[in-house]
């Protein structure tokens, strides 16, 4: 049991997800004041003391600024190492750079491993996060990592808004099988897999449907949806497979570029993202997107960790 | 020049083909984008295996971008087997370090004698309720925080929780601050006067706010990221260099300077040299003797006083804050509104010691950013009966209003290096009123030098 207190900090942007946390754990943000000068620099101040505290920095990554975001986090951990807090533990559901994780092509960047190391450099004792895009990723890192599930909120969402018993679970890709066939055994439904054939980043080509989906209401389930170039063409493979209809269920909602406009010309029934990455004023343009609360689940989590508790039950369970 | 490779990052592709003419080299083949998401890609289009890499990349523009873009292509190399990796940033951003926070903004909020609090209070609760953490600074970031206050509205309306944050909304019509300083965040519920004196130790209790420092953080970086080594210009801060435990070359601006002077300025003989704040003297004199003139200093007087009246002169140089205290009044009422007007005549005391009387003004520094220090300076030296005023500066960042400030200031002619592209500052001031000192031979010679073990201190003193 830990006899030092949680202090909750988050950024000024994307504080959405930050305040449900808050709420959830019945603390208020501890206040601070990030500042972006003319000059494109950021000047960041805690006004609470938080020697000898647990900090826990809650911060979203969503699409756009993606650097802004990442220099403003090291900052804060910085500044937060430097007042003194006793541990520091960043809370990031949506791990930035998360997709350039390996050496793909000469001389390619490994950036994923760069912003762990940057992270670890900032002085943060801990990270947070979900669904990382290889979990691999967390051997980046020398300190130590909580890789959450939404699973088990997927799942909670699946059985209480969709009709299961009808259902199918699909996997866009090879890549994201085995988080489908996971999926499907806790569902006790079938699984089917599309094959594609990718020419260039955010483009696909061609598409192959493994598995028998005629008459089933189609769940596509992926860790992250760009610019939903993907799960488009899915649905219209499915349907041209005799699909009843077809629901896309992503982790990591980044919806950048043309994706809005790619879900609305699209077959899919309706598109849901957990709340890792904020899309919130995205949900106006478009009528088909729904959203999964994951804010329990990093409440409990850090609720956990501050008391020196068991997270794994949360890699099966979803805390009410 | 064998096993060299250069880099140019995106922010100043021009001044590394200088530096290239210079090396007669050829950049090297990277391209740098980014996905769709918003993060940087790079793709290196050469071999780096065992080559001497440098990357050149100046902290301008979006300066967290082009960091992030310098930390990443510097990585590539690193993890790409170069043998060694130099970051090359003529102009360093985070050089500058937030002034501690004992002046910062809403200070008079404290101070303020106790009769006025009743009335201090209905006022506060009314304007001042919001979440100051949503203060944006110039015009660029308000877009973007716009967007992030849409995002928190619409997030929070998940749990109807709104009122308060839809108060944000006409805070970020009003609030718009200059000054390094952080600002107090006023709480709803509580009278912002009290969280003040909360936060700002009124009682002699209590907690100071603490304010990031980001040198060490941005040193740890690119030694985490993978460089070997540093060449930069004119740190702001020449303590600096201690932050790192990779070697830094500072190279100075000063020799290029003096030579500007003696060749472009005519009437240098005559002039005098002027530092436009406490800070800068020890350069500024420097280039005085070395020039055999007279030096003259400006200096911002703070006395106690200031606590009384809004705050708005700053330590910062190249940073600084209006004349008139306007951010600060937009969020009081008009019984307050008097009481500060009256105070800040206290702050007004910016003194000039020397004689410049019927002399030409040569004002130096090593960054103009906000320009107020500068055009102010400027001002108050044509208001001593200076005759002319120059303004020599190694890095030209004019953000913000900058530019439309030093074009109606009384500065007759503002001389900077290409450290920061000078495009823009060229086609708004006229070419006539700008020169801008090339600095691509020096940072050539450092390449060459650095590249083949030689030492560079000579650079330090002479022009190449």
């Amino acid at each position: 049991m830990a006899t030092n207190s949680i202090k909750l900090l988050a950024p000024d942007i994307h504080r959405g997800l930050a305040e449900l946390v808050a709420k959830r754990l019945g603390l208020k943000l501890t206040d601070c004041n990030l500042k972006r000068d003319s000059n494109g620099e950021v000047t960041f101040s805690i006004a609470e003391s938080v020697r000898d505290q647990d900090i826990y920095i809650i911060t979203q990554v969503g699409s756009g600024h993606v650097n802004d975001r990442v220099l403003e986090l090291l900052i804060m951990i910085n500044a937060s190492k430097t007042a003194s807090a006793r541990r520091i533990t960043v809370v990031i559901p949506n791990f930035p750079y998360a997709r350039q994780d390996r050496k793909d092509k000469s001389r390619a960047p490994i950036t994923a491993k760069l912003m762990a190391d940057m992270l670890t450099t900032a002085g943060c004792n801990h990270v947070i996060t979900m669904d990382l895009h290889a979990s691999q990723i967390q051997g980046f890192f020398d300190v130590p990592v909580d890789n959450l599930y939404a699973e088990p909120s997927v799942v909670r969402y699946i059985k209480e808004h969709i009709n299961h018993k009808d259902a199918i679970i699909i996997s866009p890709d090879a890549g994201g099988a085995k988080r489908a066939s996971l999926l499907s055994d806790r569902l006790n439904l079938n699984f089917a897999l599309i094959h594609k054939e990718r020419a260039q980043a955010n483009e696909v080509s061609r598409m192959v449907l493994v598995g028998d989906v005629t008459d089933k209401i189609c769940i596509i389930v992926d860790d992250m949806a760009d610019t939903c170039g993907t799960l488009a063409k899915a649905a219209d493979v499915l349907l041209k497979n005799h699909a009843k209809s077809v629901i896309a269920i992503v982790t990591h909602g980044i919806l950048s570029g043309k994706a809005i406009e790619n879900i609305n010309n699209s077959k899919l029934d309706r598109v849901v993202c957990t709340n890792t990455v904020p899309f919130e004023q995205k949900m106006k343009l478009c009528p088909k997107l729904d959203v999964i609360d994951i804010s329990s689940v990093l409440a409990e989590s850090i609720r956990r960790l501050h008391n020196g508790e068991s997270i794994s039950y949360l890699f099966k369970n979803n805390p009410l | 020049m064998n096993n060299i490779i250069i880099f140019a990052g995106s922010s100043h592709p021009t001044l590394v083909e200088k530096i290239c003419e210079n090396l007669s080299i050829k950049p090297s083949q990277v391209k740098l984008g980014k996905f769709s998401n918003g993060e940087t890609s790079i793709d290196i289009g050469e071999s780096v295996r065992e080559k001497d890499v440098y990357v050149i990349q100046s902290g301008c523009g979006h300066v967290n971008d082009n960091f992030m873009e310098l930390l990443i292509l510097i990585n590539a190399c690193k993890t790409s087997s170069a043998n060694r990796v130099t970051a090359v940033m003529p102009y360093f951003c985070y050089s500058r370090q937030p002034d501690i926070p004992y002046t910062a903004k809403g200070a008079p909020i404290i101070s303020k004698p106790k009769h006025s609090a009743v009335k201090e209070s209905g006022n506060t609760t009314e304007i001042g309720s919001v979440l100051t953490t949503h203060k944006p600074v110039s015009q660029r970031s308000r877009k973007s925080i716009d967007v992030a206050i849409e995002n928190t509205l619409s997030s929070l309306s998940l749990d109807r929780s709104t009122p308060r944050i839809l108060k944000s909304e006409d805070n970020i019509q009003r609030s718009s601050s200059n000054s390094r300083i952080p600002v107090i965040p006023e709480r709803d519920g509580t009278s912002s006067s009290e969280a003040a004196g909360a936060l700002f130790n009124t009682n002699n209790s209590g907690y100071k706010l603490w304010v990031a420092q980001a040198g060490t953080l941005i040193a740890n970086l690119l030694t985490t990221a993978g460089a070997d080594h540093v060449i930069t210009m004119d740190l702001h801060d020449p303590q600096f260099q201690g932050f790192f435990s990779i070697g830094v070359d500072n190279l100075y601006c000063k020799p290029l300077i003096q030579a500007y002077i003696q060749h472009r300025i005519p009437e240098y003989k005559d002039a005098v040299i002027v530092s436009p704040d406490s800070g800068g003297a020890k350069r500024s004199s420097k280039v005085a003797d070395a020039l055999g003139l007279p030096f003259a200093l400006i200096h911002k007087e703070r006395r106690s006083q200031i606590l009384k009246g809004p705050p708005d002169a700053t330590l910062a140089s190249g940073g600084g804050v209006p004349l008139s205290p306007k951010p600060l009044i937009s969020n009081l009422s008009g019984s307050e509104l008097k009481h500060s007007m009256s105070a800040s005549k206290f702050v007004q005391t910016t003194m000039l010691v020397g004689d410049v009387r019927n002399k030409v003004c040569i004002l130096l520094d090593d960054l103009v950013d906000t320009s107020y220090t500068i055009t102010r300076a400027a001002r108050l030296l044509k208001d001593q009966g200076a005759t002319k005023v120059y303004a020599v500066v190694t890095h030209g960042v004019f953000s913000g209003d900058a530019l439309n400030r030093v074009a109606q200031s009384a500065i007759d002619k503002i001389a900077v290096t290409n450290t920061v592209p000078q495009d823009e500052t060229i086609a708004f001031l006229g070419k006539n009123r700008v020169d801008v000192i090339d600095v691509s031979r020096v940072f050539g010679e450092a390449i060459r030098r650095i590249h083949n073990g030689e030492s560079i201190s000579m650079l330090f003193e002479y022009v190449t």
